[in-house]
């Protein structure tokens, strides 16, 4: 692969709404603080239901998205130390790791370590190291962890699944009511499932406007402005930040501007993203790769349209379940062969990362499924999403140039 | 007999009994109700690791699964697997698991997998477990009956009940029968016969438990240590040590085997192998086929069937891939200050992600108690087996 021109003719274009994402972000960080010191402060996983603590007017954040920043700052391997230091072995999730790491000396990650929790919200939609990661967090800070168990589904979500979850989510209710003595108001809820839903609509709308060719957006642009949808769903300004991002999005449709200058390859990207080298996807689109869709970002499309609390809970109860990564191997494959056709892919990059079994066992078997079944070929690339000490980029790069050359 | 002279034997049982007709079930996970798989006529055998370089696994695993997966689907790959009429996988217990059930169903399509979703919820304070729970088995009961026409027998259920809860009558009083006195009964001897129960549960089998906890049980009356004992396995069950009042005269020093799916009959046998010390010095095991198989209640007869299961299944001592880490914490500590522990040995399966997230707290929750730790990663093919026997030897020289 070529390096990155570091002209002003970048082979890829910057979004304007990128500026409000910083707003948005800077925003975010002061409110947390905020509900820190007011003790109102919950850290929740990407997959969990955020719409009732919000509701329940808590404050926010999430330690994947401070995971990421830590590694797109290129600190993960220091941060990470810190954990390994407490006896976290270096073979666990470099999110997790990253986040016992920044807890324990806050002071030597300035961008990236997060405010004192008085709850920590988990959710095990999206892998079984949540639970634990939380565990470790709830014995440095004294925070108590709610565990929001959804166990994995096959193809339908069955009633008594549906039951236990259901049930879950009630004792989530009454653990923050009792915690902080409030209670979930039914206008509030409503109010925050329409934002949310409005939200996620949006953030579909700009996903799906990369079946377009060119494509308006690459990975880079998604992974960095899914934050508000991942993070901040439920609240006014995630839903004022996409309507201007789809605004963008589309007038770059219209006038057939491409998120690359010069559009040659198109490709899916499964997995979470090397955030500490995100210029991969720039040094590919100087080639004329594009990734038009990803598995990561079309994780958090799911709807909550309800018109009262109970209908509302059941809505939580079903996407929160359904989340693909929570549905096996054959909804993975399903998702991935899906997105190939939908948005007219030529290939597809599987990132096995280290850190999260979940995501990537499994990689393997379905990169030949997916081919049988779609007939494009794919690479797997090997490393991690924070720590680049495990991430060997000429490794990737000759792989990457394997699957180019079938390609061009 | 050596470990892998343990594993030879019990594999030899399997396929005598395969030879006769019985048909064969496997099962992963240590939790789950043998008295089921008895009920529609099926003998559940735990599938475990294997000792041994083992490889084959690279064309559907990346090298950082955990190496416990590795060498089960390494087994399958190389032909090492028993035909077994069924194999179930757990879900919603850790990531490798889950995803190794969907690789194998891909990779092994003749193979009839089957799946049972635990609950990870442990302190939710009403039924909504036991219910999800109940369901499950049910539904897998079906299951079984459909693919091989045997349907669940209440005559067979209840014969199982009886057996499984004879072995760990046994067992239990063998594992508190060492807290006591571990020179009572060696603890190979222990994880020997709890072994052969849970990869052949039979009458025979279990009949083997019987008779060492017979044995010992008069030894220990001839010692005037009967009553302590009965103290100490009650104490343990439930989780109360206010009775405990251990002999004065315990030798030392006195350790405690911490770790999850790591085979127990491997480190006794390291520990027994190691110049100058015996397997006496290994008081209790937490580990997943070890205490925590042992010291799970047996279902209530006077409920549903399933429902009893179901609550049996949830009474086992909390893994890590469960919520309550301050609970086990708890638990651990009770268990070490109580029973005069010096030393823990913290087992962890490499790339095993409860293992690991475990081990700083239990290192830490021990150190609390003045109770000193080493921690050892290993994986089931032993490969590093020097480094940890010197590791372990060394551990065990400092607290003498």
């Amino acid at each position: 692969m070529t390096q990155e021109r570091p002209s002003e003719e970048k082979p890829y274009r910057r979004l304007e709404t990128q500026a409000l994402l910083q707003q948005i972000a800077f925003r975010h960080g002061l409110e947390a603080m905020e509900a820190s010191e007011n003790g109102n402060l919950a850290w929740v996983t990407s997959g969990f239901p955020v719409e009732i603590p919000i509701a329940m007017n808590l404050g926010v954040v999430y330690p994947e998205q401070a995971g990421a920043i830590i590694g797109a700052q290129k600190i993960g391997p220091e941060v990470s130390d810190i954990a390994e230091n407490l006896g976290y072995s270096q073979e666990l999730c470099s999110y997790a790791r990253v986040s016992i790491g920044s807890t324990e000396k806050p002071e030597e990650v300035p961008m990236g370590s997060l405010p004192t929790p008085q709850i920590l919200l988990a959710c095990n939609n999206i892998c079984g190291t949540v639970l634990k990661w939380y565990d470790a967090i709830s014995e440095m800070t004294g925070a108590p962890v709610f565990l929001l168990d959804t166990p994995p589904i096959d193809k339908v979500q069955l009633p008594h699944n549906q039951e236990y979850v259901r049930r879950g989510v009630e004792r989530l209710i009454e653990f923050i009511g009792s915690h902080f003595n409030r209670t979930l108001e039914e206008d509030r809820i409503r109010e925050v499932a329409e934002l949310s839903n409005k939200a996620t609509r949006l953030w579909i709308r700009a996903l799906e406007s990369c079946k377009n060719k060119p494509s308006p957006l690459n990975c880079a642009d998604r992974f960095l402005t899914m934050a508000p949808v991942v993070s901040s769903r439920g609240t006014e300004h995630c839903a004022e930040f996409y309507e201007s991002f789809v605004e963008e999005v589309e007038d770059r449709v219209k006038n057939k501007i491409g998120a690359i200058r010069d559009e040659k390859v198109r490709l899916l990207w499964d997995n979470i993203p090397p955030w500490h080298t995100l210029r991969f996807f720039n040094i590919l689109a100087s080639r004329g790769v594009v990734f038009p869709a990803d598995t990561y970002t079309h994780a958090w499309t799911g709807n909550m349209v309800g018109v009262d609390t109970s209908s509302i809970l059941d809505q939580v109860v079903g996407t929160y379940s359904k989340v693909y990564l929570n549905m096996g191997l054959d909804a993975k494959v399903d998702k991935m062969c899906e997105l190939i056709k939908d948005y007219d892919l030529d290939g597809f990059v599987m990132f096995s990362v280290r850190s999260c079994k979940r995501y990537s066992l499994g990689q393997l078997v379905s990169k030949e499924i997916v081919t049988e079944r779609t007939g494009v070929p794919g690479v797997i690339i090997e490393g991690d999403m924070v720590d680049s000490r495990l991430y060997n980029a000429a490794q990737i790069e000759t792989r990457v140039d394997a699957l180019l050359e079938m390609l061009m | 007999m050596n470990y892998e002279g343990v594993v030879e034997q019990s594999s030899v049982g399997l396929t005598e009994l395969m030879k006769s007709g019985e048909e064969i079930f496997g099962y992963i996970y240590p939790h789950v109700p043998l008295e089921l798989f008895m009920a529609h006529g099926l003998i559940p055998s735990l599938i475990r690791a294997l000792p041994g370089k083992a490889g084959g696994f690279e064309e559907s695993l990346q090298t950082f699964a955990c190496s416990y997966i590795r060498n089960l689907y390494s087994q399958r790959a190389n032909g090492q697997f028993l035909t077994l009429a069924g194999l179930l996988f757990p879900g919603n217990t850790c990531d490798s698991l889950q995803n190794l059930g969907d690789v194998w169903k891909v990779r092994f399509p003749d193979d009839r997998v089957f799946r049972l979703t635990y609950p990870i919820t442990r302190y939710s304070r009403d039924d909504s477990t036991i219910k999800f729970l109940t369901e499950e088995l049910k539904l897998l009961s079906e299951n079984i009956s459909t693919t091989f026409n045997r349907p669940f027998l209440k005559e067979s259920y209840e014969r199982a009940v009886e057996l499984v809860r004879d072995f760990r009558d046994s067992a239990q009083f063998l594992y508190s029968a060492r807290v006591v006195n571990p020179k009572i009964i060696p603890y190979s001897d222990v994880v020997r016969l709890v072994r052969a129960f849970l990869t052949v549960p039979t009458i025979a089998s279990a009949s083997a438990v019987k008779d060492a906890a017979t044995m010992v049980r008069n030894t220990a009356d001839e010692l005037g240590l009967l009553d302590t004992i009965e103290v100490v396995s009650n104490a343990i069950r439930r989780g109360d040590f206010s009775e405990v009042n251990l002999p004065d005269d315990l030798e030392t020093p006195r350790i405690v085997i911490a770790g999850g799916m790591v085979e127990p009959q491997a480190i006794a046998a390291i520990i027994k192998d190691l110049p100058d010390i015996s397997d006496s010095v290994i008081v209790l095991d937490l580990l997943s086929f070890g205490f925590k198989t042992v010291f799970t209640e047996s279902p209530s007869e006077s409920d549903d069937p399933f429902a009893a299961m179901a609550k049996s299944v949830l009474s086992a001592p909390g893994e890590p891939t469960h919520e309550g880490l301050s609970y086990r914490m708890d638990a651990m500590k009770g268990l070490l200050s109580n029973f005069s522990i010096q030393g823990l040995i913290v087992c962890e399966q490499s790339f095993c992600d409860p293992d690991q997230f475990e081990a700083p707290s239990i290192e830490r929750a021990a150190s609390g108690l003045g109770v000193k730790t080493v921690r050892v990663p290993l994986d089931p093919e032993l490969s590093d087996r020097g480094r940890i026997e010197t590791r372990i030897q060394t551990f065990i020289e400092t607290l003498e």
